[in-house]
């Protein structure tokens, strides 16, 4: 039976077809600009200088506090740079930049053997070890969710590939290609996590990738593939959970509390790679498309520039006038190509000038069309009433805060109203304030 | 190379306000057609005056309280032709140029505009209209002559509660498919449903409140004992239901509360026809919950994901 979660949008996914059939195809660029901050928590530290050889997989930053996790050259060469670049925040980041020797030596690799046989014990660490954080977009370390409280008891594990998102087809392919991987990684983490029962979610849409992994999950124990209806934001953690447990996660609490912990397929094929390769993450598939010659995608090591993936792709194919990492819905847009990808860049869509052009807002007519689309059932029309009279408290009071920036409010506007935009901004002066406040950010 | 850089999401529905309200003129063409088809050109006539003078008046409007002058929305149309569908073929020029001035100047405007009315603009003008000329909108002259009977006779809208009097009974088929004296746009129930099923399809409405509207008055006429399908068949009921009850601004927003409101205009609806001494009951309905509607709105929110109680929305 097919499962989905209340409300949310029908989108247009014509823009998948240019790469969701063609193979993933390796690329390897000269250089890679590796930032300290690809995961949530306290940036890592580099422990490597400018001049040293490093190896493929060696840990070039040391991971710091409870969220840290450790980073990996992800090329084996020399270290030109450690210093910071401007990224897609407002302060710029720490970056080792390594040079490519092509030689593509890796570091000693401790390898745990077969995900069914290792020592659950070992799963978690090794995950920490292999600087695994989420590859769907949110890139929460994977070894925090993996370690519940005592009274936190895990009862499903969900694997996330329903790849709502428009234009980007990596975790298709992945699927199709590598289904093997997830499926290992998905019993590693059922295996840490002493849980029975795990459920390899894709969106009806896919049905080439939900019948490659059926056919996976038919010779393992526990695992099985849940059908989910095509909607938008379907692959939303929460929505997730609501769709394959019909339970919500209670505001302020975590998927655990509620007995499911989520992770990506992408995340799924790493842990894999880090329990019986003992490799860390050191490359993904990252979709690039749009207003590119070839759309394609690409398996990158981590910290490709963007300029250097476009070129692979052949180029722009029309003037780009908008480059975004990530989807149509929830892309975040980087102001030049001189910026490089992250564990968790799961695409690069280029628009052209003028799918870019910037929208004039109309007035609200009130026809609902953004309350009937919000999957977390809020007022999108009154908190944007409230967010242009900078009424901070009004916002507050309408739950802007359990808004996940999914953008199906601003997507069904009639009006154009730019409601998501603005749900981020009041998000971030409501966190700036809760600071200010000592209270928790 | 310089990059726009803006914030998610990067790509919008089709659906503008411009192209909502060309859907909703699009889907009550079958409706305008089958209005000029029946009562000829005077027919024509209103629905073009009423039109015009619509979009002429928010222009003014507009232009005199040097506002921004939105008429290329479509929304004066909208209101101008659906005020024409509503009133009968025999309507005097002046009376519908006042009518659609009063719709836009007066229920749309003076409250701010687009978004702003809190009552249907067309249905407002017509309320206004029937209270102003009682005679000239509630007598219909009989079309039935384009179905091979000659009959020229004035009467009433073809009302369960004073057909009786009358002695006149129109057949389930009759009602279908507009064989009945009444106004321009209203009589064809199955020009409408061509019309609404076009707006589903388009995505402009969802059928909630449509259904909900006439699935209540059915179920509410069989417990007062009405003939159930002569009460939604018969009226206004239906072009209420597919065209006014939803209109945007006026409805609430939350699925629950759209369905007591739909419910409520189905029960509204019948009370006026079973008890009241004025024939036509869906006009007032739909103004009478529209006037609930933000109470509605505040009252009965979509429950908030995680959150255990659903929550009061207090409208500013």
């Amino acid at each position: 039976m097919k499962v989905t979660f209340k409300r949310g949008v029908h989108l247009s996914y014509a823009n998948k077809n240019a790469t969701k059939s063609l193979p993933v195809r390796d690329f390897v660029s000269d250089e890679v600009r590796i930032i300290m901050n690809m995961h949530i928590g306290a940036p890592s530290v580099p422990c490597v200088k400018k001049g040293d050889h490093v190896l493929l997989g060696q840990v070039i930053a040391e991971p710091v506090g409870f969220l840290g996790i450790p980073v990996h050259a992800s090329v084996s060469g020399e270290v030109t740079d450690v210093g910071t670049i401007p990224y897609l925040g407002e302060t710029p980041v720490q970056c080792v930049t390594i040079k490519n020797d092509f030689k593509d030596e890796w570091a000693p690799l401790t390898p745990l053997g077969d995900v069914e046989t290792v020592d659950p014990a070992l799963i978690v660490p090794a995950i920490k070890n292999a600087g695994i954080c989420g590859m769907g977009g949110a890139s929460f370390p994977t070894h925090v969710k993996l370690s519940p409280k005592p009274e936190q008891k895990c009862e499903l594990v969900i694997v996330n590939g329903a790849e709502c998102e428009t234009h980007l087809t990596c975790d298709h392919r992945l699927m199709l290609e590598e289904g093997e991987r997830i499926v290992d990684g998905l019993r590693a983490v059922m295996r840490a996590l002493s849980v029975e029962r795990g459920v390899i979610c894709i969106e009806d849409n896919k049905p080439d990738a939900i019948e490659n992994m059926r056919r996976l999950c038919a010779t393992r124990s526990g695992v099985s593939v849940q059908v989910l209806k095509t909607k938008y934001p379907q692959g939303g953690e929460k929505q997730l959970i609501e769709a394959v447990t019909g339970r919500q996660v209670p505001v302020g609490k975590l998927p655990i509390d509620v007995g499911a912990v989520v992770c990506n397929v992408g995340t799924c094929a790493a842990i894999s790679d880090a329990i019986r390769l003992g490799r860390p993450l050191i490359s993904r598939i990252t979709t690039v498309t749009g207003c590119v010659k070839e759309p394609a995608n690409l398996r990158v090591r981590i910290g490709t520039v963007a300029e250097d993936m476009i070129g692979a792709c052949g180029g722009f194919s029309e003037e780009a006038g908008k480059v975004a990492f990530g989807g149509g819905m929830t892309g975040l847009c980087i102001p030049n190509t001189d910026i490089p990808t992250a564990k968790s860049t799961n695409g690069i869509v280029v628009y052209n000038e003028k799918d870019a052009k910037s929208i004039d807002e109309g007035p609200c007519i009130r026809c609902g069309k953004c309350v009937a689309a919000c999957p977390i059932g809020l007022n999108p029309y009154l908190i944007k009433r409230a967010a242009d009279a900078d009424r901070l408290d009004e916002a507050a009071r309408l739950s802007v805060n359990d808004c996940i920036l999914c953008g199906c409010c601003s997507y069904e506007c009639p009006s154009r109203r730019w409601l998501t935009a603005s749900f981020k901004i009041v998000k971030q002066k409501l966190a700036a304030q809760a600071k200010a406040k000592g209270g928790k950010a | 190379m310089s990059l726009r850089l803006s914030t998610a999401p990067h790509i919008r529905s089709p659906r503008s306000s411009t192209r909502l309200m060309l859907n909703v003129i699009i889907a009550l063409m079958p409706a305008a057609f089958f209005g000029v088809y029946n009562y000829g050109v005077k027919a024509l006539m209103v629905i073009l005056v009423s039109m015009a003078t619509a979009v002429l008046s928010e222009f003014s409007w507009q232009k005199i309280t040097q506002r921004p002058v939105r008429i290329r929305d479509c929304s004066a149309l909208v209101t101008g032709l659906i005020l024409a569908l509503v009133v009968t073929p025999e309507t005097p020029w002046w009376m519908i140029m006042i009518g659609s001035a009063f719709a836009i100047i007066v229920v749309k405007e003076l409250f701010g505009g687009i978004g702003d009315n809190f009552l249907n603009p067309a249905l407002a003008a017509r309320a206004m209209l029937l209270a102003s000329w009682p005679s000239v909108l509630t007598t219909h002259t009989a079309i039935v002559s384009k179905f091979g009977e000659v009959d020229a006779v004035a009467m009433a809208t073809p009302l369960a509660s004073n057909l009786e009097e009358l002695g006149i009974k129109f057949s389930y088929m009759d009602l279908l498919i507009g064989r009945i004296p009444g106004v321009i746009g209203e009589t064809c129930k199955l020009a409408i449903i061509v019309g609404f099923v076009y707006l589903i399809l388009s995505r402009t409405v969802t059928w909630r409140i449509p259904a909900f509207t006439v699935l209540s008055a059915f179920v509410f006429a069989w417990i007062f004992g009405l003939d159930p399908l002569y009460t939604i068949l018969s009226g206004g009921l239906i072009f209420a239901a597919a065209f006014m009850a939803n209109d945007y601004t006026t409805s609430p927003m939350s699925s629950y509360a759209q369905i007591v409101y739909a419910c409520g205009i189905g029960l509204i609806t019948v009370i006026i026809r079973k008890w009241g001494s004025y024939p036509e009951g869906a006009t007032y309905a739909v103004l009478f919950m529209n006037l609930l509607t933000p109470l509605l709105d505040r009252y009965i929110p979509h429950k908030v994901y995680g959150h255990k109680k659903t929550g009061e929305v207090k409208a500013q």
